[in-house]
């Protein structure tokens, strides 16, 4: 069969088209494709079938596990045309959170063990450090070492990459935010709460830090390690009453820790970083309803929280 | 029910913008007149009040765009706005040493050129359904000049300012408290110049583009 390939403006990205078996799969094509432009490796590749004139929604994404032919229409199964579009270069998700985590991981411990308060202007010769201080050093570096081996040895992506100008955008986020809050939290003139409510608050968040490590083995074995990914509706321990307690634990972890610490550096970032998560939360709880509608021999998704109890 | 709602909005932007552009008309005319009669360091103390008034009614072109009243992206009115506030009360109104300055007189032609256009330019579409081509033109050319001039203004006065912020404790607030927080009015002001790095080719692109699609549907009319 005859795979036409087009740009969205209607250009011809191989010119003459590709030759396929009748069986090749869509990984065949995309390997065909990197064979016959050397830029275009597949994970930069976005092959969707064209739009048809006057029919709205999103355009069909093609499958790699599925064969080329299952997309043709009835009738026409030795040509098809498929619409490419470059998702620009790519990068590997574990990259990607490996250097947006590496940058706090770094970051904080500088701003607790180098002096250097001097260059903004303060004394730093005869600071007393409080213990307070001296934990949230370690629990800081202890929940980005936890998520950076999580992206090596847990977490199973659904894409394997992410366009490389999220590089530059996470580690700004997370690597600003990182220096923000350790310039507060290690200040010579840093004033810590009462020993009992930095202990509540690190030990709460220690908790929740576990419970999130649980949800995301839990969410692994969701997951067939040779799969692309695919939806399964969560269930056990938090996920039997919200949809997305992963988040939930992250966040309320993140609120322990400025319960220690107090400061608004630590909770700007909590607020900021819980918009986001739930920007996220909203959209997979969205998707999970719309896939186990309950029609068709599928299950219904169960009524949940969506992300945090008891409020949404 | 829906025209009559449309037809209020269009009374309310007409109304808006010809305010606006009355206020614009009088920062232009005050500046040329102390130009003319007392010189450069005069300019401020002649367009103050206007100016102040002006430059702070466009918060409410903010909250048109999030309401959906008018299209135009809050991306791209917010850093505008933003920074002309920045300078008219953060600079200009907070720190007199800059006021005499001959940037404040280049910053006063430029953002009131400008903004006499912009407003007319919306004020006749509102009020009479179109625009004469020759305005739309203006409204998409003359910031080809305008942009530099007046950003290098805005720039030039904040950097003239920053001796007068690191010597004064306006705005600051400082450790120790018990929330651990703190602000530094003039590293924030260094900020706020490090942002005009990325945003100033942003606004100007983006006008570029906005003039592309203005200027080629004139010559498919």
């Amino acid at each position: 069969m005859k795979v036409t390939l087009v740009s969205r403006s209607g250009r011809e990205v191989v010119r003459g088209g590709i030759e396929l078996s009748d069986s090749a799969t869509v990984k065949d094509l995309q390997e065909a494709i990197h064979a016959k432009t050397k830029k275009y490796y597949p994970s930069r590749q976005r092959l969707t079938l064209p739009t048809k004139a006057g029919v709205s929604g999103k355009p069909v994404i093609l499958s790699p596990k599925s064969k080329v032919s299952d997309y043709c229409e009835k009738g026409n199964s030795d040509n098809l045309t498929v619409v490419f579009k470059d998702l620009g270069p790519q990068v590997l998700y574990s990259t990607l959170f490996f250097f947006e985590y590496l940058g706090p991981l770094v970051i904080y411990p500088l701003f607790y063990y180098l002096p250097l308060y001097k260059y903004f202007g303060y004394d730093d010769t005869n600071r007393t450090i409080h213990p307070v201080q001296t934990y949230a050093m370690y629990y800081w570096c202890l929940h980005y070492s936890k998520r950076i081996l999580e992206t090596f040895f847990i977490h199973r992506f659904s894409h394997a990459t992410s366009p490389l100008s999220n590089v530059f955008r996470n580690c700004l986020y997370y690597w600003t935010f990182g220096a923000y809050i350790a310039y507060y939290v290690n200040h010579p003139l840093y004033t810590p709460v009462s020993e009992t409510q930095w202990k509540i608050g690190f030990a709460f968040g220690l908790l929740c830090q576990v419970s999130n490590l649980y949800c995301h083995i839990i969410l692994r074995n969701l997951r067939s390690p040779s799969g692309y990914g695919g939806y399964q509706i969560p269930k056990g321990f938090l996920f039997n009453i919200v949809t997305c307690a992963n988040y939930t634990t992250e966040i309320y972890q993140w609120l322990g820790f400025n319960i220690a610490t107090q400061t608004v550096a630590g909770y700007v970032f909590l607020v900021v970083a819980t918009a986001i998560m739930t920007n996220w939360a909203m959209g997979k709880h969205r998707r999970l309803r719309k896939l186990f509608d309950g029609k068709d021999g599928r299950p219904k998704y169960p009524r949940r929280w969506v992300i945090l109890p008891p409020f949404f | 029910m829906a025209s009559f709602f449309s037809t209020v909005k269009r009374i309310y932007l007409a109304i808006y913008n010809w305010a606006v552009f009355t206020g614009w008309i009088q920062v232009l005319i005050f500046a040329i007149k102390a130009l003319n009669e007392s010189g450069p360091a005069a300019v401020y103390d002649a367009v103050e009040k206007p100016l102040q008034l002006a430059q702070t009614a466009a918060i409410l072109e903010i909250i048109h765009g999030l309401i959906g009243l008018v299209r135009s992206p809050v991306s791209a009115t917010l850093p505008q706005i933003g920074s002309r506030l920045f300078v008219t009360w953060g600079i200009l109104h907070s720190f007199p040493e800059t006021r005499t300055h001959i940037l404040v007189s280049s910053l006063v032609i430029s953002w009131s050129l400008t903004e006499i256009i912009r407003y007319s330019f919306f004020g006749m579409k509102e009020a009479l359904g179109f625009t004469p081509s020759w305005l739309l033109w203006l409204r998409y050319s003359t910031f080809l000049l305008l942009y530099p001039t007046g950003i290098t203004s805005e720039v030039g006065l904040i950097y003239i300012a920053l001796p007068y912020i690191k010597a004064s404790e306006k705005f600051c607030f400082r450790m120790p408290n018990k929330w651990n927080f703190s602000f530094d009015y003039y590293f924030a002001s260094l900020a706020v110049l490090g942002i005009y790095v990325p945003g100033s080719p942003h606004m100007y692109t983006y006008m570029l583009g906005q003039r592309k699609k203005a200027l080629s549907k004139l010559k498919a009319a």
